[in-house]
């Protein structure tokens, strides 16, 4: 009996840590817990990305599922998944609000003049496919800092009341829409 | 000599180009560089997974350095500022982890190392000096019967 547990204990140990190590392996170290889920949206007041007299508040998202993403025309894979974002607006409903995120567009760290963004924007979307109702300029970048933005794309869904419930980072594709998104937004129109 | 110097301007040049990429803050305050400097070093970069926001270039990075910069201004304590950070970004952003039910096992695996490996050595102890005192009682029972054995006269059997 003694013999068996001289055995068992290093050999379970080692299972032990063989399944640990493994389960590290296949874990995506980019995906974190968001720590703004299930939180109201931050209160906000930016200017539209094409109109500086509008301004938007949370008001925005009063009474509509919305998937709120953050993009630039400087990211790759922004540019990438908005042909896919177009089809999930045209085939399926869902309704996205851009929030434009740019540090070259702040005086502090760029220097692009606004112009020249918008007519980037609109020639970027013109030829990949434009999914957005309108942009939110975050032109400081404090919203996405309150939401917990670490680059782009990245997308927020946010129910009826403004509450943030669910942070997606990276892009939204097939498998994600499948998987995640699709069911998410299927409970929060039922709310 | 002249690739020395060559090498040695090399260096330079891209030592000048290291600075040259980090913005500086800085207050008039030392007490407040010195916090900066602390928190810059002690804020984890989200996007780059192991570099702290003083070190890294990425968008994010620098975007939190002027928001920490930003609060220190306004008077905000360090430990207000880690709070600020981890409401948004979790206990990811702060590189000293918090003790709670997820890091607990953190703490526990080495303490019950430590635990298990004493238990161990007792144990080991114990039975190494039971054997002893078993055999110090075999050899007292083995005297006493040949001493006994010599009183009553009788001759050693074998």
């Amino acid at each position: 009996m003694k013999k068996i547990g001289l055995f068992a204990i290093p050999l379970f140990l080692f299972v032990g840590g063989v399944a640990f190590l493994l389960k590290g392996l296949y874990s995506d170290p980019k995906e974190l817990n968001s720590s703004v889920v299930g939180n109201p949206i931050p209160d906000f007041k930016l200017p539209d990305l094409y109109d500086s007299t509008v301004i938007h508040t949370p008001d925005i998202f009063d009474g509509k599922v919305t998937l709120l993403n953050v993009w630039g025309v400087w990211c790759i894979t922004c540019a990438v998944e908005l042909p896919f974002l177009t089809d999930l607006v045209d085939l399926e409903g869902v309704r996205i609000i851009g929030l434009y995120y740019d540090q070259e567009l702040d005086p502090e760290f760029g220097t692009r003049s606004i112009e020249s963004v918008q007519k980037e924007a609109y020639e970027m979307l013109n030829r990949f496919g434009d999914p957005y109702k309108f942009h939110i300029l975050d032109i400081k970048r404090d919203l996405s800092l309150d939401l917990g933005v670490t680059g782009a794309p990245e997308h927020f869904l946010i129910d009826k009341k403004g509450v943030v419930r669910w942070h997606h980072i990276g892009d939204v594709n097939e498998n994600v829409w499948v998987s995640k998104l699709k069911p998410a937004i299927t409970v929060l129109e039922a709310e | 000599m002249k690739r020395l110097g060559c090498i040695l301007l090399f260096i330079l040049f891209y030592a000048s180009l290291a600075q040259a990429a980090v913005d500086s803050y800085s207050f008039d305050d030392p007490q407040l560089n010195k916090r900066f400097i602390h928190l810059t070093e002690n804020l984890r970069c989200p996007k780059c997974l192991n570099q702290n926001i003083a070190d890294s270039n990425a968008m994010i990075a620098s975007d939190m350095r002027r928001k920490v910069h930003q609060l220190l201004s306004e008077g905000m304590s360090e430990d207000e500022i880690v709070l600020f950070m981890k409401a948004r970004y979790g206990d990811f952003v702060y590189y000293q982890p918090p003790l709670n039910a997820v890091t607990a096992l953190l703490w526990l695996i080495p303490l019950s190392f430590v635990f298990f490996g004493f238990c161990g050595f007792l144990y080991v102890k114990k039975s190494k000096s039971n054997e002893s005192s078993r055999k110090s009682v075999e050899k007292n029972k083995a005297l006493a019967i040949e001493k006994a054995n010599s009183l009553l006269g009788l001759e050693k059997e074998q």
